[in-house]
């Protein structure tokens, strides 16, 4: 399992139906993209923050986990509108509008990762892809993502005993054998990979596969009032700021 | 192989699986805590975080980084090329029923070469690792539906990359560094047809890998410089700092995706001869390299 998958199927709201959370963080995920930053992305940001850690019960340290590689890349990214280059003032030198930029683009960034991974921590994929078909995806092709999915753990599992056995033999001693160890690794998950999936291939027909993959969905109720109810918050969201916006230009 | 003491269950279980709803597959039901349980061993469970590190930064762009016009732009992009692919995946399928299995498998095998740890100049770093392998191995169309099946994967479950970013994401690491990589890898392959096949093989796929990633990061600058220009000196100068920042990392894990690259083909062509003549990665006529492979390919010289 991976770590945002597990709080998936952990999470309160993992018997939410998939559109109701897709409205409700997309909803937001839209004010924080479109609407000026300052006040949308702190609003977006504290909307999301408090569903998810009251209501849908989301662990802040799967959070924090999840968060700290997007945030790693967004503040490397954002380092580089500090300074500019080639300008009257020399080769490289401080850009006085840099920081309020930089700041801009964070905040912005950091609702919607917010966003994105508060719905990533409570819909398990399992739920999300056979309903993607509904949203015009054509069949075969969710067929077949639906397969890697399931494929995956099993793949990660091999990967991960693999790399066990070989530290155990110092595959990952110095920088050398750790090449030679990713390099047999990569191999290795090839040759069983192919060699699983004729093995299955064999298992499916000895039981009268003709070609389809049908597998049982969980029911779950969606109600048009969930889906109005879940995109409220983003209504209320985009009014504020908008009203913000028009008492600034007021005063 | 399928003599294997362990082959009907682990067969069993990925059928039963499969067939078993997705709801089987929630944690905590055969450990009967929430500890989620590993499907094959039994016990323990696998994180992102054993199989991978994210110590350094990695080169996908992140949700909501981009403005949305750009991150709109990238997507009209990159459709075409995802269109184009996902329409010779489904011909595939379609064609050959059996096929299907086998791409669920090439797509997992993608996915988890990808979450793969490699060393770094800052500790490991994870890195598309996969992406020049699978152009050479499976043709960059394929590769452009599977790298974005990927990339949807690496958003959801492992907070790689976001979701309105991913038809840019999907345009730097699954259509032009496949792309690339392929290129590179026609065209050492053919400069070098005359050596013998595993020197041949092992630089063609070197540059595939090499290039092909270095590619990526440069369509990646590019892609934040358009977004992002210089105040004093515009694209060009914004393109010298993100590519400067980010140069830091990229180049070494370009080279050394190239080595594991090599490493990994070179293993492949002498545990897995067929399976590569099939994919037409070795030549038809090559000589299997491996002593115990000498019966198969004086057949293959015959037939």
């Amino acid at each position: 399992m991976l770590a945002i998958d597990a709080a998936a199927y952990a999470s309160p709201w993992r018997r939410v139906h998939p559109a109701v959370k897709g409205v409700f963080f997309g909803g937001l995920l839209v004010c924080a993209l479109a609407l000026p930053t300052w006040p949308a992305a702190p609003l977006v940001a504290a909307v999301a923050l408090t569903a998810a850690l009251g209501p849908a019960r989301v662990s802040p340290r799967a959070f924090a986990r999840a968060a700290w590689g997007p945030l790693l890349f967004i503040l490397t990214g954002s380092l580089t509108l500090l300074v500019t280059v080639g300008g009257p003032q020399g080769a490289i030198a401080f850009d006085p509008d840099g920081p309020a930029r930089a700041a801009e683009i964070i905040g912005r960034a950091a609702a919607a990762v917010c966003c994105q991974l508060l719905f990533a921590l409570t819909t398990p994929l399992a739920d999300l892809l056979p309903r993607l078909t509904r949203i015009g995806l054509p069949a075969a092709l969710v067929e077949t993502v639906a397969l890697i999915y399931r494929m995956l753990f099993v793949t990660l599992d091999s990967a991960h005993r693999i790399q066990t056995a070989q530290a155990g033999r110092l595959g990952y001693s110095h920088r050398r054998a750790w090449v030679r160890s990713v390099g047999a690794l990569g191999a290795a998950l090839f040759v069983r990979s192919y060699d699983r999936a004729q093995r299955m291939q064999r298992g499916l027909e000895c039981r009268g596969y003709t070609g389809e993959l049908t597998v049982l969905v969980d029911e779950l109720s969606l109600r048009p009032a969930a889906v109005s109810a879940a995109a409220l918050p983003s209504v209320l969201v985009a009014a504020a700021t908008v009203s913000y916006m028009f008492l600034g230009a007021g005063l | 192989m399928s003599g294997k003491p362990n082959a009907p269950t682990a067969a069993d279980a990925a059928v039963g699986k499969a067939t078993g709803g997705g709801s089987d597959a929630a944690p905590g039901k055969a450990g009967g805590g929430r500890r989620p349980v590993s499907q094959e061993t039994g016990h323990g469970v696998t994180t992102v975080h054993e199989v991978l590190e994210v110590g350094s930064p990695d080169m996908h762009i992140a949700e909501g980084y981009l403005p949305w016009q750009h991150a709109a732009a990238w997507t009209a992009v990159a459709a075409p090329f995802v269109a184009h692919g996902v329409r010779s995946l489904t011909q595939a399928v379609r064609a050959d029923p059996d096929a299907k299995l086998l791409v669920g498998a090439a797509g997992a095998f993608c996915f988890v070469l990808s979450a793969l740890k490699i060393p770094s100049v800052s500790g490991s770093c994870s890195h598309p690792t996969g992406a020049g392998l699978g152009a050479v191995l499976f043709r960059p169309p394929v590769m452009a539906a599977l790298g974005s099946i990927t990339l949807l994967f690496q958003a959801l479950l492992l907070a790689h990359g976001g979701l309105t970013s991913l038809g840019a994401n999907v345009f730097s690491m699954a259509v032009v560094g496949p792309w690339v990589a392929y290129g590179a890898y026609k065209l050492v392959r053919s400069a070098t047809a005359s050596l013998d096949e595993q020197t041949s093989l092992g630089g063609a796929v070197f540059c595939a890998a090499a290039l092909g990633s270095l590619a990526t990061y440069t369509v990646t600058s590019v892609q934040l410089a358009l977004a992002f220009p210089d105040p004093a000196s515009g694209f060009f100068g914004s393109f010298a700092k993100f590519a400067g920042i980010f140069s830091v990392t990229q180049i070494p894990l370009a080279i050394i995706e190239g080595l594991i690259t090599v490493v990994i083909v070179r293993l492949l062509s002498r545990v897995n001869p067929d399976q590569l003549r099939r994919l037409g990665v070795l030549r038809r006529n090559s000589a299997a390299p491996a002593a115990g492979q000498a019966t198969d390919a004086s057949e293959e010289k015959a037939g």
